[in-house]
């Protein structure tokens, strides 16, 4: 009767601790690294799925990150001229035998628009929220769904075309990001200006992007990001640099933020 | 009589206030803002951190090609490197309006400085997984110190896992 009594509490406390560690991991999450410069808070969380990966070779994953800019006095966000994002060196995109969509395809579109011209290129999706300044009217927030086509190429670079569609303020932004590789952490980079013609856009404040898609070609499977967990077999558990974000802001003066994972060797 | 005890009395009050006062002015002119103790702070950071990067270059090959002897002494120098800039940036005089939330970031920096020490231990005498369980604990530990003085603006200052290898 003790035993089972005891058992019972053991039960009870393994369940209350593993409440409190997700809880915990939630909290961790949902605000995830962040640096401040002057009153501009730069923050970015992100993590990939699966968590276990072979410790020498690439298999498939599914990337997700979310950050975004905040004042710490709540003024107006500074317009975005740049988006960078990096990449470990060691991660593999790949992009062979994907369907192509172009530009045109997608311009003036809704979401429903454009995956209906464009799914079989689709590699990912995700959401914006920006404040928009318009004269005379005050900052009103707007919310935007986003999908992530692959593109053609561009100066030797794959384009990766980022489509943004607000339904409420029925507006689409399509933005090129060009995909390159570059020495350093963050080998692969995809990164696109913000042009003045956006507008009221730039002022971005946050964002959520999940990348992955797996697909087949000639037969074989294939997915336009694997990655690996190159531990040696005396560690179960690595650590990867997994993402950087570098916003390059009006005038030039750029903020970044990267964030380092976990991936366990399989 | 009298007369002479009132005036020894106010004689000595005069020189405690003015020997008071002038230990407030003192203090007000010792005493930095944000902006001061964050040019301070970073000034003693910079070339530490850069020292570190230097120290602990290679590091995390050598991890990958367990090397961990190797990695050990590269994690020694780099504790060896926090512990002396904990050290002199702890002297340095804080604005009184952060002292609560300093102290907190230096209770993190302590244990940062800690588990520099068990991870070097711990990679001198091989046991990977200690070593790698408390790596884990050392980058949430310094995210932690990075939120807690986030304001502070901290570029060399702050906790970054990319320093260590």
């Amino acid at each position: 009767m003790r035993a089972r009594g005891l058992v019972r509490w053991g039960a009870a406390g393994l369940a209350l601790s593993l409440m409190v560690g997700l809880l915990a991991w939630s909290v961790e999450a949902a605000s995830g690294e962040r640096s401040q410069r002057g009153d501009l808070i730069v923050a970015l969380q992100g993590e990939v799925a699966p968590l276990q990966l072979p410790r020498h070779e690439s298999a498939p994953v599914h990337l997700h990150l979310e950050g975004g800019l905040l004042t710490a006095d709540g003024s107006l966000l500074p317009r975005v001229d740049r988006v960078e994002i990096g990449f470990p060196a060691k991660g593999v995109i790949s992009t062979r035998g994907l369907p192509v969509c172009t530009l045109r395809q997608l311009r003036n579109s809704t979401s429903e628009g454009a995956l209906a011209a464009c799914r079989p290129a689709l590699i990912g999706h995700g959401s914006v929220v920006a404040d928009v300044l318009l004269p005379d009217q005050g900052v009103f927030r707007i919310h935007a769904r986003l999908l992530i086509f692959n593109g053609p190429r561009k100066h030797g670079h794959r384009l990766l075309l980022l489509h943004g569609y607000a339904p409420k303020l029925p507006t689409t932004v399509v933005l090129p990001f060009m995909l390159e590789r570059q020495r350093g952490r963050f080998g692969i980079t995809i990164g696109a200006d913000l042009p003045a013609t956006l507008g009221p856009w730039p002022h971005l404040a946050r964002f959520t992007l999940d990348l992955g898609r797996r697909y087949r070609f000639r037969g074989r499977p294939r997915s336009f990001i694997s990655a690996s967990c190159p531990i040696p077999p005396i560690f179960t558990e690595g650590f990867v640099s997994l993402a950087r974000i570098t916003y390059t802001l009006v005038g030039g003066r750029e903020v970044s933020q990267a964030i380092t994972r976990r991936c366990r060797g399989l | 009589m009298k007369i002479g005890t009132q005036w020894r009395k106010w004689a000595v009050a005069l020189v405690l206030a003015l020997a008071l006062g002038g230990a407030a002015v003192a203090a007000a002119e010792e005493e930095p803002t944000r902006d001061e103790y964050v040019d301070q702070l970073e000034a003693i950071c910079k070339p530490d951190a850069l020292a570190t990067q230097r120290v602990m270059k290679g590091a995390r090959s050598d991890v990958q090609h367990e090397r961990l002897k190797l990695a050990s002494r590269k994690f020694a120098k780099a504790g060896s490197i926090f512990s002396s800039t904990v050290k002199e940036i702890s002297a340095v005089a804080r604005p009184s309006a952060d002292r609560e939330r300093l102290k907190k970031w230096f209770g993190y920096l302590k244990q940062q400085e800690r588990y520099l020490t068990k991870i070097t231990a711990k990679l001198r005498t091989e046991e990977a997984i200690a070593a790698q369980r408390l790596t884990a604990r050392f980058i949430h530990n310094g995210n932690l110190a990075n939120n807690v003085v986030l304001a502070f603006g901290f570029e060399y200052c702050s906790f970054k896992f990319s320093r260590f290898g």
